[in-house]
């Protein structure tokens, strides 16, 4: 099975003690701890203004494990890529930033949109799935 | 200036034909400034009781299209046990034992109350979580 472990760090002065808090998992296939999760779709890319974009031009498996990672390489702080599902606002991940969410991708609605704001941002994303179904050609 | 950093590392050997790493760091900011973000909603863990679903943060006490961040953890060690993600509503994802997200959150009030809701797929999971707040 393939192995894919994803590790967080969060670190902060901002209480009077320091905090730091660690958390690894290793991304397995829904219900399971002996099958991982073994498809990845990858991207970097530019997103220009103005237009809302679906990140992931598939459908991977509803009601799955499935992990989305996304970053900003925006180095201007001002500059943002707003995440949307469906028609509802999720967040902002400004120049820098990145997410790690589980992505169910359960119905149409489920997809994940992204839309630059700002400026043309650059953005990597990285989903790791466990099945996906490619999009029909237009 | 209080600094929140984030860390994430992504590791495979073997999902692909070539080795995987991948690792970036984020130093939190409130929105589109380069200050550091300086509330937090605290470290905090939550045993359900039920399948009901619990509002984990609620929009409308933070807030309005902010770059808030939530961190959450099911710390469950029973591999079938998930937490489903809901963000105004809408199924984000599953949360499986032992997974962790970190998820941007505008906390938008605008259209509909954007709550942050969690539903145990059993009784007497637990779940850790942290809100890093824009205000």
């Amino acid at each position: 099975m393939a192995t894919t472990t994803a590790a967080v760090t969060l670190t902060s002065d901002l209480l009077s003690d320091e905090m730091s808090v660690n958390a690894t998992t290793t991304c397995m296939k829904a219900g399971t701890t002996a099958d991982g999760l073994d498809g990845m779709e990858y991207g970097y890319l530019d997103l220009v203004t103005g237009d809302e974009y679906d990140l992931i031009g598939a459908t991977p498996t509803a009601s799955k494990a499935s992990k989305l990672y996304l970053k900003n390489h925006s180095t201007d702080e001002t500059y943002f890529v707003a995440i949307t599902q469906g028609t509802q606002a999720i967040g902002k991940l400004y120049g820098g930033d990145w997410m790690f969410i589980p992505a169910d991708f359960h119905d149409a609605a489920g997809e994940i949109a992204v839309t630059a704001n700002g400026g043309t941002n650059k953005i990597c994303y990285a989903l790791f799935h466990e099945g996906i179904t490619k999009d029909a050609s237009a | 200036m209080a600094t929140i950093t984030t860390t994430i590392t992504i590791n495979s050997t073997d999902l692909l034909t070539d080795e995987l790493s991948l690792s970036t760091t984020a130093t939190l900011t409130t929105a589109g400034t380069s200050t550091g973000l300086t509330g937090t909603a605290g470290l905090a863990r939550k045993k359900t009781g039920n399948t009901s679903e619990y509002t984990l943060f609620a929009a409308a006490s933070y807030t309005d299209d902010k770059a808030h961040k939530a961190y959450l953890k099911n710390t469950s060690t029973t591999a079938a046990q998930y937490f489903i993600v809901e963000v105004a509503g809408a199924v984000v994802g599953r949360l499986y034992a032992g997974d962790w997200a970190l998820i941007p959150w505008a906390a938008d009030t605008t259209s509909t109350n954007c709550d942050i809701d969690i539903t145990p797929s059993a009784a007497d999971m637990t779940l850790e979580y942290m809100l890093f707040t824009d205000e």
